[in-house]
């Protein structure tokens, strides 16, 4: 189900990636222009998609993904968890600047892998104290500070 | 400048107090990602790719290769005492280094994999010496056409040995050429595919599409199995010494592990996990007593650990010589090369031999300091393992993200960082290997430079572009490696093996 899924997404995205690349100017096989390139592997990357979304398709499920599929609620629960937890660290870091976002990604993820409040708060503190230090003093990283410092 | 010559130059430049500093941080870092499951050798050089803007040329390659080498020493130690590999490349030695340890004889097998990867990475050293020089020697003659061919052969190659269906690691060529033209064209400075981001005009760095396949994607898996803590077997310093019958089993199977290594290293490929998978085979065939393999022969440990470490001096070849990487390890190091200023190809060694040399060189220094690191240290070494997840887990993602960010200051980056995590756990998760996809995006720009220069050349005219010796080599070289086997299945009618997880 996921690879049919996935080869669906890709072909969608080949078919995408074409119709941006018609515009641009091709050229000729003697003077290729900015978009020969593009067309030609936007064609072969649409065949191959197809190809592989019709094999997907007409293929059983193989006994992994089958299994997979069994596989506990939970665990995808986490896997959505640490997936959303990087999300949000994108999104809050040009407001709450890199020592914020990094706290409460940190204390927020270890709670959602089974850490207490306690040690997630402590260890997110931390580590956020230590990745700020190496990366914006020692290697002089201008990490953003959120815009109650900047 | 002749070999000898040049490899004392090479020591001069890698025993400088910085240098063997990088050195002793490379192969450190690598020994620990190479312990640790949730980042592998790839991973781990994205990660520390950004720390090394302000080093030298020769002292960031220094220290990024100490990663790649070291790794496959600390991947044979989790392998050996607590059957679970911190890479892929070390899967085959827990076949029988897990059940020597349950007879009592970690030690025993610690000691000859860290040998052999010293005696393999020492060889490798000498044919990287010769490979590269006579190599480079002839790519002063390669033209346009021949890169491309090189480039399109290899991308082929890859295809048919990483692992899952060839159907999908041409789709994943496919994403990592198309990801390759985004931003500025080169010739006419026209905008491809930007949508009018300033930011998406620089193209898309491969730093984090790496961090996200390799590092994010390995966490998400981690997240979703859940904690697990490893039952860690105890091995004492003087239970380290194999018994002279142990020495003699292993003696021919760690040099055959590194010539196997070297060789099947300068293939376009998974090569660390290839050749282990070869050696062990090999190992199997020759042996007068198959029978114990897989119970604790001692040729289970020596051969393949031999044959990963030969294999990432294979991979050097390719990189140092012709400028093209063909493995993702390699391509962060081409990377490397590229920040610092550096034009890699065929010049690099009589242009820039600090840096060439200088590298070879190190790695000499790195095999000896692993010895010395990896069996008296063992026990510290593996107590990284005590490590809850995590927290290990946690302090990875928040080390790609920072790296990621500290790239261009960019927060592009990090949502590429975060989108190729996702697709990557997504690829693991159908058991597709993401190498293709990196390597056709670092090839992707020098294949369109050298397509068009090739058909500017001449005319447009294909026939010409293939009639050239080489090129036409090249190309049914690749091509044979596709459709052979599958010629060859369809007349027999019998699936091809292809590896259960092949990532480099």
């Amino acid at each position: 189900m996921t690879e049919r899924l996935l080869a669906l997404v890709v072909v969608a995205a080949s078919g995408a990636y074409l119709l941006s690349a018609w515009p641009l100017p091709a050229g000729t096989t003697a003077r290729p222009g900015a978009g020969f390139f593009p067309l030609a592997v936007g064609a072969f990357g649409a065949l191959m998609a197809l190809v592989w979304t019709v094999s997907a398709f007409r293929r059983r499920a193989p006994a992994s993904e089958a299994a997979d599929q069994r596989a506990p609620v939970e665990g995808f629960g986490r896997v959505v968890a640490t997936a959303g937890s990087l999300v949000g660290f994108c999104l809050l870091l040009p407001y709450a600047g890199y020592p914020g976002a990094a706290l409460v990604f940190a204390a927020v993820l270890l709670r959602w892998l089974g850490a207490g409040w306690g040690s997630a708060l402590v260890i997110g503190l931390a580590s956020a104290a230590l990745s700020y230090y190496l990366f914006g003093v020692v290697l002089s990283v201008p990490l953003p500070r959120g815009i109650l410092f900047d | 400048m002749g070999p000898i010559d040049g490899l004392l130059y090479g020591f001069s430049i890698a025993l400088t107090p910085g240098n063997l500093f990088a050195c002793f941080i490379g192969v450190l870092v690598g020994t620990i990602v190479g312990i640790l499951p949730g980042i592998g050798p790839v991973g781990a050089m994205a990660l520390l790719l950004p720390s090394t803007f302000a080093l030298e040329p020769a002292t960031a390659l220094i220290m990024l290769a100490g990663i790649y080498y070291g790794a496959m020493y600390g991947g044979s130690t989790t392998s050996i005492l607590v059957n679970v590999p911190g890479e892929a490349a070390s899967v085959v030695t827990a076949i029988d280094g897990y059940q020597m340890t349950k007879k009592g004889r970690a030690g025993a097998a610690l000691t000859v994999a860290g040998v052999g990867s010293f005696v393999a990475g020492s060889l490798g050293v000498v044919g990287i010496v010769l490979a590269s020089a006579w190599l480079a020697e002839q790519a002063l003659r390669f033209g346009p056409p021949e890169y491309f061919a090189m480039a399109l052969a290899g991308l082929l190659l890859l295809s048919r040995l990483s692992g899952g269906s060839v159907l999908q690691a041409f789709v994943l060529v496919a994403i990592g050429l198309a990801l390759g033209t985004v931003g500025m064209e080169p010739i006419s400075a026209i905008r491809r595919f930007t949508f009018g981001s300033t930011q998406l005009s620089q193209g898309i760095e491969l730093v984090p599409v790496i961090m996200g396949l390799y590092g994010v994607a390995e966490v998400l898996l981690i997240a979703e199995v859940g904690a697990k803590r490893a039952l860690i077997a105890s091995v004492k310093l003087k239970d380290l010494l194999p018994t002279r019958q142990e020495w003699r089993q292993s003696a021919a199977p760690i040099v055959r592990g590194s010539v196997v290594g070297f060789f099947t290293g300068l293939i376009p490929g998974p090569a660390g996990v290839l050749s282990t998978f070869i050696s062990y085979a090999l190992e199997r065939r020759v042996s007068k007593t198959p029978e114990r393999f897989g119970h604790g022969a001692i040729e289970g440990v020596a051969g393949p650990e031999s044959a990963n470490n030969g294999a990432t001096a294979g991979a050097m070849v390719p990189l140092l010589s012709l400028g093209i990487p063909f493995s993702p390890a390699t391509a962060i190091l081409l990377s490397a090369l590229v920040i610092t200023g550096i034009q890699p190809g065929p010049l690099l060694i009589s242009q820039r031999p600090e840096v060439f040399w200088g590298v070879v060189a190190s790695m000499y220094v790195g095999n000896i300091l692993l010895l010395i690191l990896n069996l008296p240290l063992v026990g510290l070494f593996v107590s990284v393992l005590r490590l809850p997840q995590h927290v290990l887990a946690t302090l990875i993602l928040l080390l790609c993200l920072v790296g990621a960010y500290s790239l261009n200051n960019s927060q592009l980056d990090l949502w590429v960082l975060v989108g190729f995590g996702i697709f990557g756990y997504i690829l693991r998760k159908v058991a597709i290997d993401p190498s293709p996809l990196v390597v056709a995006l670092v090839l992707g720009p020098m294949m369109e430079k050298t397509l068009r220069q090739s058909l500017f050349m001449t005319q447009g005219s294909f026939v010409d572009i293939l009639s050239r010796p080489l090129t036409m080599t090249l190309l049914v070289l690749g091509l044979a490696a596709v459709v052979v086997p599958w010629v060859v299945r369809r007349l027999r009618g019998v699936p091809i093996v292809s590896l259960p997880d092949a990532t480099p």
